[in-house]
């Protein structure tokens, strides 16, 4: 056991996705960024180069552990291998956060490997209520669950969208790691208003933020992490804060990855909409 | 059934079927363009994995190619973990059975040893042979040993001159790209470095070294792996092997009876 110290994590400070083009320049410069964030499938070797990475950034910032692969939505049985990675993974690094995603990767032993939306129905939802408390009994620590961006709607949707992720919440005891940029896409996507979908959400249930930047191909919006945030999300996010408070937030970008620079500033111009927060709408709610 | 619904959404995205159109709300874009958009995504993604482990067959045989290849090897080796670095692990069989990479009968090896060194990356650590397990062992028992290779160890053996296509496809490699087809068989070791713990070594190794790990990997005893590294080359000097081996974490335990 690796027995890091504990780093607090500070709410006014964002974080950033760590991918591994800005290892070199974050072990160089050593920004204050409020934490990093990791894909955890890229630690589940045995050893190596990523992990020996993963365990220097951790002794500096605190560490928040993403899925993408769990396929916690799917009705095969869940993953033991993957499971018994993730939970290595969690116990060597000590994560003050450990998330997945609302959604599926794979059925039939056929893996996609991308977030594929489920159908919101009573069934959906009571498969995945059972497939967290399975997630979150084997890992023996609570996890966030975030709401994907979709593309598409099923026909045999009966829930809106946001009280599907409520519901999920109410009945888990799971915390949301709220992406508020999937929110927005898939308002333009759907046709729905976003601020609907935030007031649907119960305050006190969301523990992180993710934000990051879309595609416009024209007919729709793509969530491929590849751009800066839109000015459209950054008010959304203002919107978010005044009605969850300041939550620890990171800037995600996976496509078309630039300098370490430009992502910090990103982190900085969320930081600052934090800080605004702080000390303005948060005292007058 | 939710069942239902992600079997005919998965079988459509992969096999480009239209199964799952009734299953789609179209709105202002159709459900077909729905269902491309997901398919995009899904092929983007998985070609991209073996585009990342295999950028020496990428760089042989081009973009077009190797996207052709790609997708034909989705549909017949489709991903089995929601791990991505797990995807990929038969394209060296698949290229092997590839009518269109007849002509370039060295493509399979080349995966297979773009493979090994992504599995070597990923695999465990460990430390150097630690000689105080040798003294506690009497000289009559050496001979029935099992010695352990390093977790990263891996051994690729080819007719063809393996290393060397591999390094003039290096993106930083800068000399000449003449390949000289007919050197003997090259055996090579991937591994590891031990100093570093992180960086991958491809290596060239004499052809009874090959054969003494190749035994040792496969849980021979010590008399047995030397033996067969004897048969194919009489100079082969233990001793020296074996010291190296050591130092240079190639060998790094006993297995236990």
């Amino acid at each position: 056991m690796a027995n890091y110290r504990s780093i607090p994590v500070d709410p006014d400070l964002a974080g950033i996705g760590l991918r591994t083009p800005h290892y070199q320049a974050m072990l160089a410069t050593r920004p204050p960024v409020g934490f990093l964030e990791v894909h955890s499938e890229n630690f589940f070797g045995d050893g190596g180069q990523p992990l020996k990475y993963l365990g220097r950034f951790r002794e500096d910032y605190p560490v928040s552990i993403h899925g993408v692969g769990l396929s916690l939505g799917s009705t095969d049985p869940l993953d033991i291998d993957h499971l018994r990675k993730l939970k290595r993974l969690v116990d060597a690094t000590e994560p003050f956060l450990v998330s997945e995603h609302l959604c599926w990767v794979g059925v039939q032993g056929r893996f996609l490997n991308d977030l594929l939306p489920l159908p919101y129905t009573p069934e959906s939802l009571e498969h995945v209520v059972c497939r967290l408390g399975e997630l979150q009994d084997y890992l023996k620590r609570p996890v966030l669950v975030e709401n994907v961006s979709s593309y598409l709607e099923f026909v045999e949707s009966t829930i809106p969208e946001w009280e599907f992720v409520r519901e999920v919440a109410s009945r888990t005891g799971c915390r949301i790691l709220l992406d508020v940029n999937n929110i927005y896409v898939n308002a333009v996507n759907h046709g729905f208003d976003a601020q609907t979908y935030l007031d649907s959400i119960a305050r006190g249930s969301v523990g992180e933020i993710h934000l990051a930047g879309f595609q416009d191909t024209g007919e729709i919006l793509i969530d491929n992490h590849g751009s800066s945030v839109c000015d459209e999300v950054w008010r959304l996010y203002e919107h978010t804060l005044q009605r969850f408070g300041n939550v620890p937030t990171i800037i995600e970008w996976d496509t078309d990855i630039p300098a370490l620079p430009i992502l910090l500033g990103e982190a900085e111009k969320a930081s600052r909409i934090l800080a605004r927060n702080l000390h303005g709408t948060a005292s007058a709610a | 059934m939710l069942r239902d619904t992600q079997i005919s959404l998965a079988t459509s995205l992969l096999e480009g079927s239209m199964g799952a159109l009734s299953q789609i709300r179209a709105g202002k874009l159709s459900a077909e363009k729905r269902l491309d958009v997901y398919r995009h995504n899904v092929f983007s993604n998985l070609r991209g994995a073996l585009k990342d482990i295999y950028p020496v067959v990428l760089g042989v045989v081009g973009e077009a190619f190797f996207i052709h290849a790609a997708d034909q090897f989705v549909l017949s080796h489709p991903s089995r973990s929601g791990d991505l670095f797990q995807f990929g692990s038969e394209f060296a069989a698949f290229i092997q059975a590839y009518p269109h990479a007849a002509e370039l009968p060295y493509l399979a090896d080349v995966a297979r040893l773009e493979w090994a060194w992504h599995e070597a990356f990923h695999a465990g650590d460990s430390p150097l042979f630690d000689l105080r397990l040798l003294a506690a062992i009497t000289a009559e028992e050496h001979g029935q040993l099992r010695f352990i290779l390093h977790p990263t160890a891996r051994l690729i053996e080819s007719p063809f001159p393996l290393l060397r296509i591999w390094e003039v496809n290096q993106p930083d490699y800068a000399g000449g790209m003449n390949v000289e087809w007919d050197e003997p068989a090259d055996t090579l070791l991937v591994r590891r470095d031990a100093s570093d713990g992180v960086s991958v070594l491809i290596e060239r190794v004499a052809a009874g070294s090959f054969a003494f790990l190749s035994q040792i990997q496969q849980g021979a005893t010590l008399e047995s792996a030397t033996a067969a590294a004897l048969g194919i080359d009489a100079a082969f000097d233990l001793q020296a092997f074996l010291l190296d081996a050591f130092r240079s974490g190639v060998v790094v335990g006993i297995a236990r009876k």
